[in-house]
């Protein structure tokens, strides 16, 4: 049974990285939006449905509306003063924007109550499992994995649904630094950036909100930058400008993170030891799918009409 | 605390920033990328220095100058192994891999050091106390080493062979190339000054306070905001968003903003309103916002790329 829960596991943070990572592929692989903090959807999803369900004691379709709310409302407005940046402006932008997050849920305890050894640095703990009661605790990760996939699966639906779409199209065109073509089809490339950036933050968000019900528990400690690079490994090793790569990348990286987890048993390197090592390994790879193969695992079709 | 200690404490930590900033401003107006590993080498420089100081007892003064010039030589190589095969790749796909070996040199690091914070062990001394502000012979250095920096990078760009090549080679390198300038021995140069630079920036920042892998992180926000602050490929840019930075950080948290909020005692509102201690970081993105909404590509930055 071990073995089975471990599986699920799994399973479950896959389904909630390839949302993170389908979102952040819609920003970078399709318009070419490099966001050094795609974390803080993910943060501002756990937080706004811990709000939601925890302190004010709603149902978990009001936290999922409230985080996809919340995120994509943060894209939205962090895009606004950014939108004509260069992309290495945009870059640092997004991570500072991401890293103001963490600090505010570091310091700020009061939003998710307060309370002694709570909020801030403490962490929450207690978020509710959605329909906890209905199931028996074995059965319980099979039904979380289900809600998981579900929202994978229309995540991916709806993000190809709009890639494959003229929208998609001019934020190709957009990517491609050609600003000119798509102000030339009388497309308002600012607005488009825009678009693109709240759409993914709304994603972001749900994926963010999936992940606090599972762990019941977050602390700003769980948003840090690494987590924004993990997803860019997943985007990157898997394809970037294509759904499916993306889904792909994370499969591969939770896969590689979790397997080498279990390398302390059989080499007698310590755990924390190991922990970097296995960023080293991260980060090369990055650096040699971006060298050799560019286009990742699984390419972007290219159209031509 | 006196606002005459603040204004040293300002100066202190522009210093520290030129150094970092200063050679992220040149690797990009050279190779036209913002590389996000260069924090990282300063990390790695740092704990160089702290290697060859605690671990092997050398004296500090040669221990932070021979890891810069190792950890220069390190970039070097990391350039040649990596970033000459994507000279012609766009800034964006640089970009992202600068990142990639960025997370792989904090974690060597990590993986060698260890994750927990580390001090150098610098003899114990009493600062220079006088009537206005207080100061250790360690922040002197600092001020020294960053005033030094930004003269000779001056004397270098102007003054030296090596220097007009770079500002040719920015400027437009295929005529540089045609010209008889070899572009990628600059390139070299360009590497090597530029983050022994950085290394010396983040041995000194981390004898000043402590030393911990993620270091890089904790400094990235304001080197990438003096860089891009003062116009990012512009020397003069970066030493300037340095200074306003430093500034900008230490005057933010001294301030108190109550007689904005009440205009001025017209409004019944009295309450002591400082910026909270934990958003010091917070300080240098704001400014970096506002100053990006004014002008976009920074205060001394060209109005239109070429």
């Amino acid at each position: 049974m071990g073995f089975i829960n471990f599986l699920i596991y799994l399973a479950i943070m896959m389904g909630i990285f390839a949302i993170l990572s389908v979102s952040l592929n819609l920003q970078y692989g399709f318009t070419g939006l490099a966001n050094f903090g795609q974390v803080a959807f993910f943060c501002l999803g756990a937080y706004a449905t811990t709000i939601v369900t925890l302190t004010f004691n709603m149902s978990f379709f009001l936290g999922i509306v409230a985080s996809m709310f919340l995120a994509g409302l943060f894209g939205y407005i962090m895009a606004i003063p950014t939108s004509d940046l260069r992309e290495d402006y945009w870059a640092i932008v997004t991570l500072a924007a991401a890293e103001i997050v963490r600090i505010f849920f570091l310091n700020e305890n009061w939003v998710v109550g307060g309370g002694p050894y709570r909020g801030g640095a403490y962490g929450v703990g207690d978020i509710p499992q959605p329909f906890r009661s209905h199931f028996s605790p074995q059965a319980y990760p099979f039904f979380y994995l289900g809600i998981v996939l579900v929202c994978l699966l229309l995540t991916y639906l709806i993000v190809n649904r709009l890639t494959n779409s003229p929208f998609g199209r001019v934020l190709k065109s957009i990517r491609e630094g050609n600003d000119n073509l798509a102000q030339a089809m009388g497309k308002d490339v600012k607005k488009f950036r825009i678009k693109a950036m709240s759409i993914g933050g709304i994603f972001g968000g749900l994926a963010g909100c999936l992940y606090a019900h599972y762990y019941g528990f977050i602390s700003p400690e769980q948003f840090v930058p690494l987590e924004t690079f993990i997803v860019w490994a997943m985007v990157i090793v898997g394809g970037e400008g294509n759904n499916k790569g993306a889904i792909l990348g994370s499969v591969i990286i939770i896969i590689f993170d979790s397997s080498t987890r279990y390398l302390k048993d059989y080499v007698p390197i310590k755990q924390d030891t190991l922990a970097s090592l296995r960023m080293v390994a991260i980060g090369v790879l990055i650096v040699i799918v971006m060298l050799f193969m560019k286009e990742g695992l699984i390419k972007e079709k290219k159209r031509i009409y | 605390m006196i606002f005459t200690q603040v204004i040293v404490n300002s100066i202190i930590r522009a210093s520290e920033l030129t150094l970092l900033s200063l050679g992220l401003t040149m690797v990009y107006d050279i190779l036209k990328f913002a590389n996000f590993a260069h924090t990282e080498f300063a990390v790695v420089g740092a704990y160089l220095a702290f290697f060859l100081s605690v671990t092997l007892g050398l004296p500090t003064v040669p221990a932070a100058v021979i890891a810069a010039v190792a950890t220069g030589f390190l970039a070097i190589l990391i350039d040649k192994a990596v970033f000459k095969r994507m000279r012609n790749s766009a800034g964006i796909v640089i970009m992202v891999t600068s990142m990639g070996v960025g997370i792989a040199l904090r974690n060597t690091v990590r993986a060698i050091w260890g994750a927990d914070s580390r001090s150098y062990t610098l003899a114990l001394e009493r600062p220079i106390v006088t009537q206005w502000f207080r100061i250790t012979s360690l922040q002197v250095w600092i001020i020294v080493v960053g005033a030094a920096a930004m003269i000779l990078f001056h004397l270098l760009l102007h003054y030296t062979r090596l220097g007009k090549a770079m500002r040719a080679s920015s400027d437009n390198p295929e005529l540089a190339q045609a010209s008889g300038i070899a572009t990628e021995t600059i390139v070299t140069y360009v590497w090597f000054i530029a983050i022994t630079f950085a290394s010396l920036g983040g041995t000194l920042i981390a004898m000043e306070t402590y030393i911990v892998p993620y270091m890089g992180f904790a400094i990235i926000i304001p080197v990438f905001c003096a860089t891009i602050m003062g116009g990012i490929g512009n020397p003069y840019g970066a030493m300037l968003g340095a200074l306003v930075l430093g500034f900008a950080e230490n005057l933010g948290l001294y301030f108190n903003f109550e007689k904005i909020f009440n205009l001025g005692g017209l409004l019944p509102f009295s309450r002591d309103l400082f910026i909270p201690t934990g958003y010091k970081p917070a300080i240098s993105f704001v400014i970096l916002i506002f100053v990006l909404l004014i002008r976009p590509r920074g205060i001394l930055g060209k109005e239109k790329e070429g």
